[in-house]
């Protein structure tokens, strides 16, 4: 008798589990009606920027009346990435874009998606260049290095010795934009001087120590950078728990929900990001017209609220300049 | 009595199992397609190999937390090794040998030291992922000569070849553990390793050859999942205890030791793999999914107890 009550119980909740996720986690819409279907995957879910950008690709499907499952890994592995690709291929979406994990492991599966018919596109991190039609850039490497030196440059009068704190030393984004920064401090501030690069690991504690261990070492460090989301707000409490609020330039790279205790205290003041909402926003806009054939290969085109954006090769957008925060407008970001 | 306990605690698997089915077609339509069945049952096959040697883990009271870490390692051992030259067969046979060793490490570690499993896997589940990223170097292989690919992305018609594979190994790691002397040992040693040591079961040999069995499906696993996503890296894997462990639990094997069936963690692994393509195709976000899984793994132990009470 327990027995059959036991089996009962797990019957039961076994029906009612399934019933309430399927309720409870349904954000999107229903399968299957017949609706032009747009599936877009993050690096991973579950973090505020990532967050942000499903916010504007909602409201971009809203407007464009498209259907949109926004779903993905909830770590940044490339290999869950290829799994989702592939179920979506069974789901039959009509577009799939994706933030790529890994330029080369999601190719195979998004060139298998091509073939059933699926159009293709990668936003926020590219993947290989035959494996999707349009890549959306959030900002271009040299423009994202370029706003961070010349905003350290102004707060250290243009002299010193700076150091960049990064996510691991292998990401090609963050190496990028090393070079980017190297390069303008070459071109323009012949005073200033890059001393060290130093990985935070995408992790909060490994910044704040590397950032700590490094400015006892050299006092007479000018600046530090924290060019990640991660690595900055690391950067910022090594400085303030160090004392050197004003002593030492901070700046760099992270959503402004993250950076706002240090920039309303002082610790940073300026810092740049794009705006992930439009990123969102845009990359469903590029796979809408991916799907109606209407996007152009050269020039400019208009994209909703987002008014016109630029084509900057014949299979890549380019969301627009990068966005820098401060004091004064830090609060007005949700993201 | 034993026997028919544990079929029914099967059946009521198997009724968790189609009301699931039901559930998830009734929440997309296109969950229950040969199409997206047979796509699915590729990203399991992995996931079951291993749960299948850490059933066997299980029941003799032990437990292996390295088994993604292993998996990863042996990926990048044999994608390094053939692109530093080594010929592919010859890396895929290097593979199949960490995998063994890295089980033989576990097994010996536990029964020569008599530690604590947890303890040592979890020690080696550090060990063998940070050898993964020191070989690798944070780098990964992608290329690989095309024949590789029969491993990971075959055909035989529309069915993947590895759901032969684990089929096979099913049956075989059920007749092991189901009849025969070696099975008798690792429910013995299970149920109570020193009454299996004085009525003269080789304690020590059987557990470390449980282990190795286990390193040597994670190899097989590894081999077939190198191949599926053609990339070896360092961090394959990550998370994939998890869901071995929970397969396991949820068919019934007693994490005390004793007792568990592989018809038991195949169910478990079909109602996981269920879960996660049903609730994905349904478009819940997967951090509902973890949600999910989590209690589900919990309403699974709790009536697992309910039926063991019932057994006394």
């Amino acid at each position: 008798m327990r027995r059959f009550a036991a089996a009962l119980v797990l019957a039961a909740l076994g029906a009612a589990l399934a019933g309430c996720a399927v309720g409870a986690g349904a954000p999107t819409y229903s399968a299957d009606d017949g609706k032009t279907k747009i599936c877009m995957m993050p690096k991973l879910v579950g973090i505020p920027y990532f967050n942000a950008t499903e916010r504007g690709a909602t409201d971009a499907a809203r407007e464009l009346k498209v259907e949109l499952d926004y779903n993905g890994p909830t770590e940044a592995a490339a290999v869950r990435q290829v799994e989702f690709i592939q179920q979506w291929v069974q789901l039959r979406c009509d577009a799939i874009t994706v933030a790529g994990n890994d330029p080369d492991a999601l190719a195979p599966a998004l060139k298998e998606a091509q073939r059933s018919g699926i159009k293709t596109g990668s936003w926020d991190a590219d993947v290989a260049k035959d494996a999707r039609s349009f890549f959306v850039n959030q900002a271009t490497f040299k423009a994202i290095g370029e706003t961070m030196t010349d905003i350290m440059a102004a707060e250290t009068k243009r002299k010193g010795k700076f150091l960049i704190v990064t996510g691991s030393l292998t990401a090609p984004n963050t190496n990028e934009w090393i070079a980017a920064m190297r390069k303008r401090v070459k071109e323009r501030y012949p005073k200033m001087q890059i001393a060290s690069v130093q990985p935070g690991e995408e992790n909060l504690q490994k910044g704040i120590d590397v950032t700590k261990s490094y400015l006892s070492a050299n006092p007479d460090t000018a600046g530090v950078f924290g060019i990640t989301t991660v690595a900055l707000p690391g950067v910022a409490e090594a400085v303030r728990q160090l004392g050197l609020k004003g002593k030492v330039a901070v700046t760099g790279l992270t959503d402004p929900v993250i950076a706002k205790p240090y920039v309303d205290e002082g610790v940073i003041k300026k810092a740049v990001l794009w705006n992930p909402e439009d990123l969102g926003y845009l990359a469903v806009f590029v796979a809408k017209k991916m799907l109606d054939g209407t996007m152009p290969t050269s020039g400019a085109f208009k994209a909703g609220r987002l008014g016109d954006v630029k084509m900057i090769a014949k299979d890549e957008v380019l969301l627009g300049p990068p966005l820098v925060f401060s004091k004064q407008d830090v609060g007005k970001y949700d993201f | 009595m034993v026997r028919s306990q544990s079929l029914s605690r099967e059946l009521v698997l198997l009724g968790v199992l189609i009301a699931l089915i039901v559930a998830m077609t009734v929440a997309s339509s296109l969950f229950l397609t040969t199409g997206n069945l047979l796509n699915t049952s590729r990203f399991y096959v992995e996931p079951g190999l291993i749960a299948l040697g850490m059933t066997l883990v299980i029941v003799t009271g032990g437990i292996d937390l390295s088994v993604g870490a292993s998996l990863a390692l042996v990926s990048v051992v044999m994608g390094f090794a053939y692109s530093e030259g080594v010929p592919l067969w010859l890396a895929v046979i290097l593979g199949l040998l960490t995998g063994l060793l890295c089980g033989a490490f576990n097994g010996l570690f536990v029964t020569l030291l008599d530690l604590n499993p947890l303890v040592v896997t979890l020690g080696t589940f550090a060990l063998f992922r940070g050898l993964a990223f020191v070989i690798s170097d944070a780098g990964a292989v992608s290329q690989f000569p095309s024949w590789f690919e029969v491993f990971g992305q075959y055909y035989v018609g529309p069915v993947p070849l590895q759901l032969f594979v684990f089929i096979a190994a099913a049956i075989a790691v059920g007749v092991l553990l189901a009849r025969g002397r070696f099975g008798r040992y690792v429910r013995a040693i299970g149920y109570n390793p020193r009454a299996a040591r004085f009525s003269g079961v080789p304690v020590a040999r059987t557990t470390v050859a449980v282990y190795a069995l286990t390193g040597l499906l994670v190899a097989v696993a590894a081999i077939i999942y190198t191949s599926r996503v053609s990339s070896a890296r360092a961090d394959s894997g990550l998370g994939l205890e998890l869901d071995v462990i929970a397969a396991v639990v949820l068919g019934g094997a007693s994490i005390r030791g004793g007792s568990g069936t592989i018809v038991g963690t195949v169910l478990g692994v079909l109602i996981i793999a269920v879960l996660r393509n049903g609730l994905f195709m349904a478009g819940v976000p997967t951090t509902w999914q973890l949600i999910v899984i989590g209690v589900v793994l919990i309403a699974a132990v709790f009536v697992n107890e309910f039926f063991r009470k019932d057994e006394v």
